[in-house]
């Protein structure tokens, strides 16, 4: 077992450099010059005094120069742990205290590398010091752990990092805690290794890349200044920080295409992945690189189509400039041609350049790298439209990384933030951005949108650390969503949405009851969230709230009756209309993807549904199956955190036969449901991808009244901007019911006899006279204009 | 027990400076050596010493003019290539020695410091 040896020489040269510090080593400086030049003078003007000043002064130089070389920072030695403990921690230890985990805990504390880690973990190290053993005993096991922590990372120095970790995980009663902050003993190692990674940072040496004679020998290139961005100048001005990007799969790829003699490459990959980010890591690999001559102190140079169009003024202008940045690069002998969103300069429209033909030549010559960044969506529209050009282009595919890369690189973007911004993100916000924007941005690929959610969560920062709520905050305003726990507020109202969805509707209990119970699933997170919010299939009669209660959900649920998308299936009955309902809105401007895309967090009410074409019927299966369908660019299209609903009045008499019998809904349920498979109205596997299909039964004379009253409140509320209410006996009610009442149609037409009864004769009695601000009028049966 | 502690410093300072304190003067040097080095680009301006400056020549064109002149193009910029480079490798030269002459003098001074500021602490009391 490994002990703390405090007595050892490195850690007392450890604790004599703390002694003197640095402002003992600039008074030792500064006497040591000080004696010198005194001295010196003295010895010039002939006193013998003088030399002994000079050599005093020699004298204190030597400590001086022992703390900057040696001191200041103990070296690290290999072999026992004492030699491998870092000084950092060494200065830390005091050599008569007896430490065990708690202790040691305590004592490194105000290290930089722990306080990292607990703002990282939001763990406070002051406060968690009684969750640790406080037997000295255990401390070797930890040191021990430490040790094997560091070797993990090729670390040859044991650091104060190293050593928190390994105290955290030592604790049983630590990984509790860290289970209440939804946390668990991998992520403390994910943030040591995050940790490690900005040691590494810290501990790199700048990097050369080729001195003052580098470029000595390539041409002028004053057309790609103006025009171009010098991705190798930025990173040589900006220091070297695109880590382990730099020796990626991705930059490999391109390095060893270019090796093989390729023409140009189209690096591939969705929006996010990182195509810009390769190439500058491209162009920091290859700015160090001295082996391969194809590629040794080669330049980056990115081209954009909308800088390049801005200059080109007059006709011709534009196929000048382009040619004459071709024609640079390639006699200025160390250039690659970057070009990104590449697409833009094989289309025509805004911002657009057809310079294919110009290009073509200059893939053909093979006189200069050509790295192409595009989409699949565009490789694919390339090769089909120029088949020549696409051809010669060797394809690099960047594919989405794993969730633990993914991870790596969130929290290496962080630092970065940190850094900028002087704010703290912590591990859970890390993870937070990775599945929230895996969720909620379906436009783009990891880690781009990980990274930009977690930019967008820096204005929803709490005292300048980003937390989950954060990201939560910052993707419920940017998408409308409902990400977070819900507050106590809104999980009062979820325990009784019944009640508010009842205060707009009639009965019709089972109905409600379902949903709400889906609803609440969906808000606790205890549904699937790779499917919709909730699917539900409402069967009934015309009339009977099928759709009010579409609009309550959307108004007390998603807040608005507006955040509701309707569709019409009657009016998709033609196999060409799944184009139609896969539109990405450029063609169909009532296109379902696009509505979604805008208002991800909606109410999808298809009515009619059993009216719809029976491919429309398969892209339902789909979307019900996998909460997504994808668009015609290719694009995904996330239902997920949609509530659909369907509604088809098939059976509807059926259901009013068996209401008429005396039967409860439940009752009949799975017999009306095998009906409608056997009468071929619904096919088994559709209603089999609902959670719930739900029955409406027709309204009965009382819930008539009770609709009734509901629609004149409405009345009232339109009113009260000129202060008149109106109030209806119980006479009224029941002749505008009786007059309104058709069991075809249920409630729908007593909308109408509403307006007939009530409004008509309220306009009458506004415009002569009758009624006036403050007044309430009661109307009964006679005073109906039915 | 604080004399003990004060000798051990002073034999840790010894010990150091004889030691790895030295031997770190050696390497400082080579360090400083290889980063002249980089810095005067002295492996690419000798591979590239004849080549053209920034390559301002004109293109060989198809006529015997153009060719002729695109030659004598070409050799000034060679020329004046090859004197800019020569001219920086001769300054990274004297560099180097006056590198390497500053590194020795470091390392004969080094374990004569102590000696030396002995010496002359002596020869001012007597």
């Amino acid at each position: 077992m490994q002990e703390l040896d405090l007595h050892s020489s490195r850690a007392r040269l450890a604790r004599l450099g703390k002694a003197i510090g640095k402002s003992g080593y600039i008074g030792l400086l500064l006497a040591a010059g000080s004696c010198v030049v005194v001295g010196g003078g003295l010895a010039f003007a002939h006193y013998s005094i003088g030399y002994s000043l000079m050599g005093l002064g020699l004298l204190l130089l030597m400590p001086a120069l022992w703390w900057q070389y040696e001191l200041s920072n103990v070296p690290v030695q290999s072999g026992s742990l004492m030699n491998r403990l870092s000084n950092d921690c060494l200065v830390l230890l005091n050599p008569k205290t007896s430490y065990s985990p708690q202790t040691l805990l305590k004592a490194l504390e105000p290290n930089w590398q722990a306080l990292l880690l607990g703002n990282h973990l939001l763990l406070p190290l002051d406060r968690i010091g009684h969750l640790v053993s406080d037997d000295p005993t255990q401390l070797g096991a930890v040191l021990q752990q430490a040790a094997q922590i560091a070797d993990s990372y090729h670390s040859t120095s044991i650091e104060a990092g190293h050593i928190v970790v390994a105290i955290l995980h030592s604790s049983p009663a630590v990984t509790g805690l860290l289970t209440k902050l939804k946390l668990n003993q991998t992520d403390v190692d994910a943030v040591g290794g995050w940790l490690e990674r900005n040691l590494a940072a810290i501990r790199r040496k700048p990097t050369n890349f080729g001195g003052i004679g580098r470029d000595w020998a390539s041409g002028f290139t004053p057309h790609l200044t103006q025009f171009g961005h010098n991705l190798s100048t930025a990173i040589e001005r900006n220091g070297a920080h695109f880590g382990a990007l730099v020796d990626s799969p991705g930059v490999a790829d391109i390095k060893t295409a270019f090796s093989q003699g390729a023409a140009a490459i189209a690096l591939i990959g969705p929006d996010g992945i990182g195509k810009t980010s390769h190439a500058y890591a491209l162009a920091q690999n290859v700015l160090a690189e001295a082996q391969d001559p194809t590629l040794a102190h080669k330049q980056i140079v990115a081209l954009e189509a909308t800088a390049i169009t801005a200059a080109a003024n007059r006709p011709g202008e534009l196929e000048y400039v382009l040619t004459s940045l071709l024609n640079e690069a390639v006699h200025a002998g160390n250039i690659m041609l970057f070009f990104d969103d590449a697409q833009l300069f094989f289309q025509t429209g805004p911002g657009s350049i057809n310079a294919a033909q110009i290009l073509l030549p200059a893939v053909q010559s093979r006189a200069i790298p050509l790295i192409f960044a595009m989409s699949p969506h565009d490789y694919e529209q390339l090769r089909a439209t120029n088949m020549a050009l696409a051809g010669l282009l060797t394809p690099v595919v960047l594919k989405e990384e794993p969730e633990a890369e993914v991870l790596e690189t969130l929290t290496d973007n962080a630092s970065r933030l940190e850094l900028r911004h002087h704010l703290i993100i912590s591990y859970e916000a890390i993870k937070a951005a990775y599945r929230l924007s895996g969720r909620y941005e379906t436009d783009m690929a990891y880690p781009g949108k990980a990274i930009r959610l977690l930019e967008q969560a820096m204005a929803h920062a709490d005292h300048k650390v980003i937390t989950a709520a954060s990201v939560e905050a910052a993707i419920e305003q940017t998408k409308g969503v409902k990400a977070g726990i819900a507050a106590p507020v809104e999980a009062d109202q979820l325990l009784h949405l019944e009640d508010a969805i009842h205060e707009r509707m009639i009965n019709q209990k089972r109905a409600v009851e379902v949903v709400a119970n889906a609803l609440r699933r969906a808000r606790a997170g205890v549904s699937s969230p790779n499917r919709p919010i909730g699917s539900f299939l409402f069967l009934g009669p015309t009339g009977v709230g099928k759709t009010e209660l579409a609009k309550a959900i959307a108004a007390t649920y998603f807040g608005d009756e507006s955040n509701m998308i309707r569709l019409d299936m009657s009016e998709y009955q033609q196999q060409t209309d799944v184009s139609r309902i896969l539109s990405d809105g450029k063609e169909e401007s009532n296109s379902l993807l696009l509505s979604v895309r805008q208002q991800p967090f909606s109410v999808v009410l298809l009515d009619e549904v059993e009216k719809a074409h029976p491919n429309i019927l398969n892209l339902l299966l789909q979307l019900l199956d996998e909460g997504q369908l994808t668009d015609s660019q290719g694009r995904k299209v996330s239902f997920k955190d949609c509530v659909i609903i369907a509604t088809s009045n098939a059976g509807a008499d059926s259901i009013r036969e068996h209401i008429e019998k005396g039967e409860e809904l439940e009752a009949f349920e799975s017999q009306f449901t095998d009906q409608l498979i056997n009468s071929g109205q619904f096919k088994p596997e559709l209603l089999n991808r609902f959670d719930e299909i739900v029955l409406f039964r027709p309204l009965k004379p009382d819930e008539l009244a009770q609709v009734v009253r509901l629609m004149l409140a409405g009345v009232n509320k339109t009113l009260a901007a000129q202060n008149i209410s109106v109030g209806l006996t119980d006479a009224a009610i029941a002749k505008i019911v009786s007059v309104g009442n058709d069991p075809r149609l249920g409630a729908r037409p007593m909308r109408r006899a509403l307006q007939r009864a009530v409004e008509n004769t309220v306009a009458g009695k506004i415009l002569r006279g009758e009624a006036k601000p403050g007044d309430h009028l009661e109307l009964d049966e006679p005073d109906l204009s039915l | 027990m604080l004399q003990y502690e004060v000798i051990m410093v002073i034999l840790g300072l010894f010990s150091w400076w004889y030691g790895r304190g030295w031997a770190g003067v050696l390497k400082s040097t080579q360090h400083r050596l290889a980063s002249l080095g980089e810095m005067f680009s002295i492996k690419i301006l000798l591979n590239t010493l004849f080549a053209p400056w920034r390559r301002i020549i004109t293109y060989p064109g198809a006529g015997l003019d153009a060719r002729l002149r695109a030659l004598g193009d070409n050799l000034v910029s060679r020329c004046v290539g090859f004197t800019v480079r020569f001219f920086v490798l001769l300054a990274a030269g004297v560099a180097f020695l006056c590198m390497i002459a500053v590194g020795i003098l470091e390392l004969v001074v080094w374990p004569l410091t102590p000696l030396l500021a002995a010496a002359l602490i002596v020869k001012g009391l007597l």
